[in-house]
């Protein structure tokens, strides 16, 4: 029963690089929210003026 | 317990670390951020643009740049140049036995970036060919009562012919040399070979543009070297000795001479290429090696095939993530011209550069220079005939260092040197964009060319070691 429920770890190795590749998702994400939220930050405040 | 031998040119035996190694790359990761955050909240002004020169005591100048002084160093490093070239095309085949080798790959091309990091340009009054050039070029101008004349450098090369050399030179090493088994694998006669040849190129190019223009565009060790000297709190300024801040002369160090970018990215990327040649590069290598020989080609040219293919790859994907970067501080209101900011943050990659090779390198340097100061230097070449020093029979202590003590080296340079080149560029946006918001913005950018450096540096690293 035990071997049924194993997991095949041999390859896991393989997939290792993917930890390494979260962080740098996470950064590149945030930076692209925030700029997007900036942006429509901006746009607004434009709007807001004009039409004043 | 002797730890395995370093194969791998950085990496000596598996750790056995508290955490798994990825969890080291998210805590950097988030190290940097809090970095960022805490420069963007505290740090309003540029304060790299000015040195703060303060000149040391004249006495200590004059004699450091004394005559006995530059002679002791120029004739040790043309007699040393001179045993390398000797024994590589004379000594034993054996790499790891030949003073040729450890001499020309980790003792000089390693141990001066990290004397220059630390003292400042230590190069020049050692290097060989400058020597060779000012006693040449002092003796012509006795016999012939002028000085002699040069060609005027095209400035627009800049420094694009060290960036070529540099990595021309990697390439001899790590892709020529490409055996396995040892530190460096290059034959030490090619070895040999390789310095006559760049003894000839290097004095023929002093001859045509002078020896100081040489080498502070073309000459690669001294433009390789120059480049960690701008990180140091020393230098020299009108021919006087003195202290400065640290990192502060690196700010201007790219901007103003082409090709000077291609040098730091040249540099970063044939260090991680290095690492990742027998760890994280080796199943594709292997692949591709494959595909080679099924092709008809021989083994040899398909190592040598695959691992170009390779270190091409990594130097375009190291200026493709740098150049994405700057690119996206280009979309920041008030931005230089995508060409001024590609030169403008490139100093910025000279810590990230330092910090690739101790990471990658600081162990074998250990290693190796017990080999250097003990059997190499009296059985130089390795043929077991002399024994000059009376240590020939000494051997490398590989418990000199622990796997986990290498590890923490490893992730504590990585991190500092990417925390110091997050400053450095943060400083250098707050004198593009004066508004200190916009430039914390421009520098989001920055913050995930550094977060990606720093994961890809320690998977390498990981990968290697495991």
């Amino acid at each position: 029963m035990s071997a049924a429920i194993a997991i095949p770890s041999a390859h896991l190795g393989h997939w290792l690089w993917v930890f390494y590749v979260i962080p740098v998702l996470i950064v590149v994400g945030g930076i692209i929210r925030s700029t997007r939220a900036e942006k429509k930050r901006e746009r607004e405040d434009k709007r807001t003026r004009g039409s004043r | 317990m002797i730890p395995a031998l370093p194969y791998a040119h950085a990496l000596v035996a598996k750790q056995d670390l508290p955490l798994p190694a990825w969890l080291f790359a998210w805590a950097a990761s988030i190290v940097l951020v809090v970095s960022f955050f805490a420069l963007s909240a505290a740090w309003r002004k540029p304060r790299f643009e000015e040195e703060r020169w303060r000149p040391s005591a004249a006495w200590l100048t004059a004699v450091l740049r004394s005559w006995p002084i530059q002679v002791l160093c120029g004739g040790l490093a043309v007699f040393l140049l001179g045993v390398g070239i000797y024994s590589g095309i004379h000594g034993t085949e054996a790499p790891d036995r030949n003073f040729a080798i450890t001499f020309f790959f980790v003792t000089v091309w390693i141990g001066f970036p990290f004397a220059s990091a630390l003292l400042g340009n230590v190069f020049p009054p050692f290097n060989p060919w400058r020597a060779i050039a000012r006693v040449v070029g002092g003796a012509y101008g006795l016999l012939a009562r002028r000085p002699m004349r040069h060609l005027a450098y095209p400035e627009r090369l800049g420094r694009w012919p060290a960036a070529a050399g540099l990595l021309g030179f990697v390439w001899l090493e790590v892709v020529y040399g490409s055996s396995g088994g040892v530190a460096v694998g290059l034959e030490p006669h090619a070895a040999g070979v390789a310095a006559c040849v760049y003894t000839g190129y290097t004095l023929a190019m002093m001859a045509l543009f002078g020896s100081e223009t040489w080498c502070a565009r073309g000459e690669i060790f001294s433009v390789y070297f120059g480049m960690f000297s701008q990180l140091a709190p020393f230098g020299m300024k009108e021919g006087r000795i003195g202290r400065r801040r640290p990192l502060a002369a690196a700010t201007r160090w790219a901007t103003s001479v082409p090709g000077s970018t291609a040098v730091v990215i040249a540099s970063i990327a044939t260090t991680s290429f290095d690492g990742a040649e027998d760890g994280a590069y080796k199943a594709a290598l292997e692949h591709v090696e494959r595909w080679l020989t099924d092709a008809g080609i021989g083994p040899l040219a398909t190592i040598r095939i695959a691992d170009t293919i390779f270190m091409a790859a990594t130097v375009a994907g190291v200026a493709l993530v740098y150049l994405l970067g700057v690119k996206g501080m280009r979309s920041v209101p008030g931005a230089p011209p995508f060409r001024q900011l590609v030169r403008g943050f490139a100093h910025s990659l000279i810590p990230i550069a330092l910090a690739y090779l101790i990471a990658h390198y600081f162990s074998l340097f250990v290693y190796q220079e017990q080999a250097q100061f003990t059997y190499l230097l009296s059985d130089p070449l390795g043929t077991s005939t002399t024994n000059l020093f009376g240590t020939a029979e000494y051997g490398i202590d590989f418990n000199a260092l622990s796997p986990n003590a290498i590890w923490y080296v490893q992730v504590a340079a990585l991190l500092a040197g990417h925390v110091l080149g997050l400053t450095l560029a943060h400083d250098k946006a707050l004198v593009y964009w004066r508004d200190y918001r916009r430039a914390s913005r421009s520098q989001y950018w920055m913050l995930a060319v550094m977060v990606a450096f720093t994961c890809f540096g320690l998977y390498l690293l990981s990968v290697g070691a495991s």
